[in-house]
């Protein structure tokens, strides 16, 4: 008959296993998707390099016509872009990030500059709406696996919102991926779009091109491409972070209910053993006590 | 034969096709082209229709393009799309795809 201390114990035992196999699920599943996630960011990074590649080489070429897009203004006010994830367990992924950001919107309203949100991801949403910021366009459910049409809805608000002259800038803050056990917070400055200098492209050759239709017109065609393509890119990234931290926090999570579960069995084997050495003692004074009796 | 030239397809979801191919036959926005192995450089906006790529002696790979950038340099021809999908059939089928494809962006589930 097991005492009522050793009963809880046991219960807790109990508990922070299940509790271990949940969270030893959570990792397993996090593990398989970052392969997933970090194969996607490396299958799109071609598209990109060869979009930068043809920019600069038109720029260059076209005398680096002004493009709307790459329009320096005044800057009043600025598109905030903030990439988080729907869901939490995934350590300090998202209260890193969303500090940044915050920091950021700070700064800016120190510098007599308004702020315009765009916020992806509910963890984002849910906190900047409790601290009272006005959210313009919440983005939920792209987080977790986002495909081209997503990047392709958020870039076409940011180019409206940036062409309407609504913001004179924008800024993205993503969470890059470095590798599985480094990911960083990074704020990027989105629009207006910084033409590549020729160290970004591949060799600094002078190309001069025929055009279908003229360069003006193709410029203006691919410079949104260009936007869609780099908020492909914070997504994706984003998305691998995300999985990563998800990964290392339910890894802590785990080993942490393995430990715990080992100090409790030994508590509870402590507990077991007392309740024994009671029982005998129990006999053996009644015994003697009855021998005692009987003389 | 026809001496072959570089051809990569690349989309934001990854290189769709990579190789050696004798002739290209894309849409601009102007019209049809063809390319031949040493075309002088060129930049072209695509609109949605098929791209032939014929290589490997017979070999013809008909893809979908949803539209993109097309550009030619020293040899080397780099399609750029945001959509493309590789389609078996012959052209016809390609171009109703890449209809297909410029149909329904996939934009309505904002909050």
């Amino acid at each position: 008959m097991a005492s009522a201390e050793l009963r809880i114990i046991r219960r807790r035992i109990a508990s922070v296993s299940a509790t271990r196999k949940i969270t030893r699920a959570m990792e397993l599943i996090a593990a398989s998707r970052i392969v997933k996630a970090q194969q996607r960011v490396l299958q799109s990074r071609p598209y990109v390099s060869s979009l930068i590649e043809v920019i600069s080489n038109v720029g260059r070429d076209a005398g680096g016509s002004g493009h709307l897009l790459s329009e320096v203004r005044d800057v009043s006010t600025v598109g905030i872009v903030v990439i988080s994830s729907d869901r939490g367990l995934a350590g300090a992924y998202n209260s890193n990030l969303i500090r940044m950001a915050e920091r950021a919107i700070g700064h800016h309203t120190l510098e007599g500059r308004d702020t315009r949100l765009f916020v992806i991801g509910k963890k984002a949403q849910s906190y900047l709406r409790f601290r009272g910021y006005r959210i313009d366009q919440t983005f939920l459910g792209l987080t977790d696996r986002p495909d081209y049409g997503h990047a392709r809805a958020v870039a076409n608000l940011v180019i409206e919102s940036y062409v309407s002259g609504e913001v004179d800038a924008v800024e993205v803050f993503y969470t890059d991926y470095r590798s599985v056990l480094y990911q960083i917070p990074t704020r990027v400055e989105l629009l207006p779009v910084q033409p590549p200098t020729d160290a970004d492209a591949q060799e600094g050759r002078s190309v001069s091109y025929s055009y279908e239709p003229s360069a003006e017109e193709i410029l203006s065609r691919i410079l949104p491409r260009y936007v869609e393509a780099a908020i492909f890119g914070f997504l994706l990234e984003s998305s691998a972070s995300e999985h990563a931290s998800r990964q290392r926090a339910m890894k802590a999570a785990t080993d942490n209910a393995a430990e715990l579960t080992k100090v409790l069995t030994r508590v509870a084997n402590q507990a077991r053993q007392a309740e024994i050495t009671t029982e005998i003692s129990e006999i053996v004074g009644g015994a003697e006590a009855l021998m005692a009796s009987d003389r | 034969m026809a001496s072959p030239f570089n051809v990569d397809v690349v989309s934001p979801e990854g290189t769709l096709w990579s190789g050696d191919a004798e002739f290209l036959v894309a849409r601009t926005t102007e019209g049809e082209i063809g390319i031949l192995a040493g075309h002088e450089p060129l930049m072209a906006a695509l609109s949605a229709g098929p791209v032939l790529i014929d290589h490997d002696g017979d070999q013809r790979t008909t893809i979908a393009v949803h539209g993109g950038f097309m550009q030619v340099v020293e040899n080397r021809v780099t399609l750029l799309t945001d959509r493309a999908r590789i389609t078996a059939g012959d052209r016809a089928e390609a171009a109703a795809e890449a209809l297909k494809l410029s149909e329904g962006d996939p934009l309505d589930f904002e909050e």
